[in-house]
């Protein structure tokens, strides 16, 4: 069964993660968020069941993998994971009071952290094609 | 399967988080209860925002969300497993609806009809005490026009650990609410968990050996769970 949650195709300007993070290159930093899926695992397409966002303070140092903060809809708490290592240079700090920008646009006005990774390779994460293979793998 | 009894709040807390973190891939049903009675504060609640946290024997914030249970004559049950077990797989909502179906078959057993709550409102629901019990969502297991499960999910690591609280009876902090001695006034825990135990196995095929706690998971326990009684993460929020 194809991933049939969302019509939109993802964006190929960035790179994904299993976890359904995505990061994604702007100038020397590098932007992540969540992808449309993951906001659709966890709130079952309600925007109003995303409840609760914890962001890392600035300046903290991540390791590739490791959680940078948690998300929680009604029904759950999920870790964010950042996709590479580096440092953190700011967040968006509005998503916390605004959690309905996830639903509407994850892939812009949706961005959780910036940072500035350590490497700016991105080549062992997914492009928006393999993510989307992924994805219907995973459904079947 | 593992139960533990009367166990103290730290330790059912860390031996949860052990189990979730637990690297061989397997299916974990889990049955307990707290000693002394004790209220858990979901990962995200503030503490103000639970009156009723003060009153109890013992405070605890889980690392699953939802709302405050106060475990006192009542079961708790926790399943970890793999995300990607059939259990667990797909979008939250649908893991929801397996795990309640398997725990309304179990219900059944004691004839208790118990359903999801669906579109309508609750004789349970109060919006100022800060408990599960009294906040409800479609999803939830209802009987008698009162919730009657109280269910939270944590998604780490590629493992999901689902938490669940049934109550065979009212508490002062938990009113108004559906319990199973209203039904079967005497019902014991360990019934009700045998009842939980063959509706699982029966529904997702799962082979449970009955164990207690190994010698690692219970070290593992037992450092883990400090930090779930500690003041800087209780008060965290």
């Amino acid at each position: 069964m194809a991933d049939t949650r969302s019509k939109t195709s993802r964006p190929d300007d960035r790179r994904y993660c299993e976890t359904h993070e995505w990061i994604k290159p702007d100038g020397d930093t590098m932007l992540i968020g969540i992808t449309d899926f993951a906001v659709v695992e966890l709130s079952n397409g309600n925007e109003g069941d995303l409840v609760y966002c914890d962001l890392p303070e600035v300046g903290r140092i991540l390791k590739a993998g490791e959680t940078f903060g948690e998300i929680e809809s009604v029904k759950a708490v999920a870790d964010l994971n950042c996709p590479v290592a580096g440092e953190v240079i700011e967040i968006n700090s509005s998503i916390e009071e605004h959690l309905e920008v996830l639903s509407k646009d994850p892939w812009k006005e949706g961005w959780l952290i910036r940072i500035r990774p350590d490497a700016k390779s991105l080549d062992k994460l997914m492009d928006a094609k393999a993510y989307e293979k992924f994805l219907a793998e995973k459904a079947h | 399967m593992i139960t533990t009894w009367g166990a103290d709040p730290a330790f059912n807390m860390g031996l949860d988080e052990a189990l979730t973190l637990s690297r061989d891939g397997g299916v974990t049903l889990r049955f307990y209860t707290w000693s002394p009675d004790t209220l858990s504060l979901g990962y995200f609640q503030k503490v103000r925002d639970v009156p009723g946290c003060e009153r109890t024997g013992a405070l605890v914030r889980r690392i699953t969300g939802g709302g405050a249970i106060h475990h006192v004559h009542e079961l708790t049950f926790s399943i970890s497993a793999p995300a990607s077990h059939p259990l667990y797989a797909g979008v939250i909502a649908e893991s929801y609806m397996r795990v309640h179906g398997a725990l309304c078959t179990a219900l059944a057993t004691f004839e208790i009809d118990a359903q999801l709550r669906g579109a309508r409102a609750l004789a349970s629901d109060r919006k100022t005490t800060g408990m599960c019990f009294h906040h409800s969502t479609d999803l939830d297991i209802v009987w008698d026009d009162r919730k009657g499960v109280g269910s939270a999910q944590r998604r780490t690591r590629g493992r999901v650990l689902h938490h669940g609280s049934i109550k065979l009876a009212t508490s002062s902090l938990e009113g108004e609410i559906a319990t199973l001695r209203a039904r079967a006034p005497e019902l014991a825990v360990h019934d009700v968990a045998e009842a939980i135990k063959h509706s699982f196995r029966t529904a997702f095929a799962l082979d449970f050996e009955t164990a207690v706690p190994d010698a690692d998971e219970r070290t593992a326990a037992r450092e883990l769970g400090k930090r779930y009684v500690s003041h800087d993460f209780v008060h965290s929020r």
